[in-house]
């Protein structure tokens, strides 16, 4: 240690200065864990929603497609919500007097829209696009998780940059068939990793500079 | 060793630069105005308009380029008949509701060309938008009939498989008793095309019709060219 302090240095400020560092290590630390963490990315949080939803009941039980309430999901940059009409397809008819239903029956009345709380929130400096993703193979599971055993939709990755670009990166490690784009039980070993290369090049997947250039997500 | 110095000025403004920095460096972390931005996204919500929605619905009335809707029969699945005195017709079923059976504005011929690729559109849309009701063939057997909702008619009555095809279209658009429309989810040309796929489920279902098709004698008006396609995949149905 004499190369580092000088003799006349003594023990409390040896041990003062190497805590010094122990300290700005575990803080560095601690900071990137808590960036990742779910206080801040909003992870696994569940929201107090108007109407008590459940996608468990609806697509887990009742087997309804995500594309019959989220029907721009192939076609637009936002999945889209399902307007009141849409519960009612259903609802004018079955639970129709449930005191659970009553927000949705109000707003049907009032021609009033139902706001439902947010749970993905991406920055507004950054673009996102669902048709896109479900046209080259990426199945919702892979980013929105189980969704249809969540009787209250929580998010289940935490939507960072380094989340996202590290699919941009290696989206051959996520690619499914299309058939299977619906598929909430689908495990990426479903396919062996030759068949996911082969996927990629059959849809036409860019390659990894064009993907994780800036301008792709910020423009 | 290491010799106190009195508190030099350096000192005093080091540690307030070092505060009046905190200070800034807090602030920046309580900003949002680039995470909300003041723009307007799909389904944000808005002080400007009244009912609270950024979504605007078009003004009644507005036609957009390229989109003015001409084709009466592809747009509603109904022209205007030439007799105007035509009325529906309609029956006493057996368990005393009446039941329409006669369609007269309806078209009984696709408004487009009837192709493997429609069917196939055809099917996969009808598995997102009916098959909760109407079952994975027709026969009114849905899981959310089995959950208590009326219990749709078969397409493989009589009665709906003399339908036009115009009707079917008329009831995915507008609703029919107590099914309610379904317009504003389902694009007009996938509404075609699950028609489509409904007659190739009734000719599945109706090994008569597949030899009446397969012999050539087509009774032209009660099948419509969708059927042509097998639906078995081959091309003798099941007729031998
Ligand atoms: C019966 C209609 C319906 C069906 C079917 C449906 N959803 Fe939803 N979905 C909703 C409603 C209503 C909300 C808003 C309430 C909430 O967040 O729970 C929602 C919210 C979501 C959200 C969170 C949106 C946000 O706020 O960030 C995701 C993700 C989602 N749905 C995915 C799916 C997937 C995947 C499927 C298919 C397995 C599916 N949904 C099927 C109606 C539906
Ligand atoms: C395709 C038919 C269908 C549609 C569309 C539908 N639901 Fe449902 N909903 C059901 C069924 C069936 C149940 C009963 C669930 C079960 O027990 O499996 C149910 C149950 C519910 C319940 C619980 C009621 C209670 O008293 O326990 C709520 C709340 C609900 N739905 C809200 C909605 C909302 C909000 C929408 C629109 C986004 C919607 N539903 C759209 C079929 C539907
Ligand atoms: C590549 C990842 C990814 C895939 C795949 C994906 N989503 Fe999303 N989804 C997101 C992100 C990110 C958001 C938040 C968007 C925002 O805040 O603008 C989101 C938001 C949503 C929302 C809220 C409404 C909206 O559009 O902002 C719904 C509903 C939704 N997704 C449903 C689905 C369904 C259904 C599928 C499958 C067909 C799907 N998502 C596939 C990443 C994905
Ligand atoms: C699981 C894999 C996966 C994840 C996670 C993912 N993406 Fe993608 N993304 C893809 C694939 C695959 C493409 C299609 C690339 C192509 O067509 O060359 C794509 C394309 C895009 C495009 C369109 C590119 C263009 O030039 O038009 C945008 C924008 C985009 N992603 C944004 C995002 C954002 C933002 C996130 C994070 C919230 C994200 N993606 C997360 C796989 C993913
Ligand atoms: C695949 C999409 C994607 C690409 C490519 C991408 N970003 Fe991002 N970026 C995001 C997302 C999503 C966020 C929001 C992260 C969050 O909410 O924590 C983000 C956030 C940021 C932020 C703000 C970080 C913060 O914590 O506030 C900066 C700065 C940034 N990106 C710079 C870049 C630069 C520089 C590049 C090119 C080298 C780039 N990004 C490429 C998706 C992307
Ligand atoms: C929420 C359940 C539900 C859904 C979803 C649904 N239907 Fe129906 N449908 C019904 C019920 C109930 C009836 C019987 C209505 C009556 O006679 O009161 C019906 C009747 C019909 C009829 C017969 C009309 C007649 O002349 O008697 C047709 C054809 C039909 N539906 C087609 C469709 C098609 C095509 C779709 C998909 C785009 C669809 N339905 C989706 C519940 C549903």
């Amino acid at each position: 240690m004499a190369q580092f302090f000088p003799k006349s240095a003594n023990n409390v400020a040896k041990i003062t200065m190497i805590l010094g560092v122990v300290l700005a290590v575990t803080a560095f630390y601690a900071y990137t864990q808590l960036a990742r963490s779910s206080y801040l990315t909003g992870r696994y949080v569940e929201k107090q929603q108007p109407v008590q939803f459940s996608h468990k009941h609806h697509t887990g039980d009742d087997g309804i497609d995500c594309r019959y309430c989220h029907t721009t999901v192939e076609t637009t940059a936002s999945a889209g919500m399902p307007s009141t009409e849409t519960c009612m397809t259903c609802h004018s008819q079955i639970w129709s007097d449930s005191p659970y239903l009553e927000p949705v029956r109000a707003s049907y009345r009032d021609n009033t829209p139902i706001e439902w709380e947010r749970v993905h929130d991406l920055p507004e400096y950054t673009y996102f696009n669902h048709s896109i993703h479900i046209a080259k193979g990426i199945g919702c599971s892979t980013c929105h998780g189980e969704i249809d055993n969540m009787p209250s939709v929580y998010q289940e990755n935490t939507l960072q940059m380094e989340w996202c670009l590290s699919c941009h990166r290696e989206p051959e490690k996520f690619i499914r068939p299309k058939s299977e784009i619906y598929n909430m039980r689908w495990k990426d070993s479903d396919l062996s990793t030759e068949a996911r290369v082969q996927l990629k090049q059959e849809y036409k997947i860019r390659s990894r500079d064009m993907l994780t250039s800036c301008s792709v997500c910020h423009r | 060793m290491l010799k106190n110095n009195p508190a030099s000025p350096r000192r005093t403004i080091f540690l307030v630069g070092l505060f009046v920095m905190a200070i800034v460096a807090s602030g920046c972390g309580v900003r949002f105005d680039m995470q909300d931005q003041p723009r307007y996204k799909a389904y944000k919500k808005s002080d400007f308009f009244a009912d609270g929605r950024a979504s605007r619905d078009m003004v009644e009335g507005t036609v957009a380029r390229g989109l003015l809707k001409e084709d009466k029969a592809f747009y509603t699945g109904k022209i205007d008949n030439p007799d105007p005195n035509a009325q529906a017709q309609s029956s006493t079923d057996a368990s005393g509701n009446t039941v329409v059976t006669s369609f007269p504005n309806a078209i009984d011929e696709f408004p487009i060309p009837v192709t493997k690729e429609l069917i196939d559109r055809g099917e996969e849309r009808y598995k997102i938008n009916c098959i909760v009701c109407h079952g994975p063939v027709g026969a009114g057997d849905g899981m959310i009939v089995r959950r208590g909702f009326v219990r749709p008619p078969s397409y493989h009555d009589d009665r709906l498989r003399n339908a036009p095809v115009g009707h079917f279209f008329d009831v995915i658009s507008n609703g029919w008793g107590r099914m309610t429309g379904q317009k504003a989810m389902i694009p007009v040309a996938d509404r075609w095309a699950i028609v489509a796929y409904i007659r190739t489920l009734q000719a599945s279902q109706n090994p008569e019709q597949i030899m009446r098709m397969n012999s050539g004698a087509q009774p032209a008006a009660t099948v419509t060219p969708a059927p042509a396609a097998s639906p078995a995949g081959r091309p003798n149905g099941g007729a031998n």
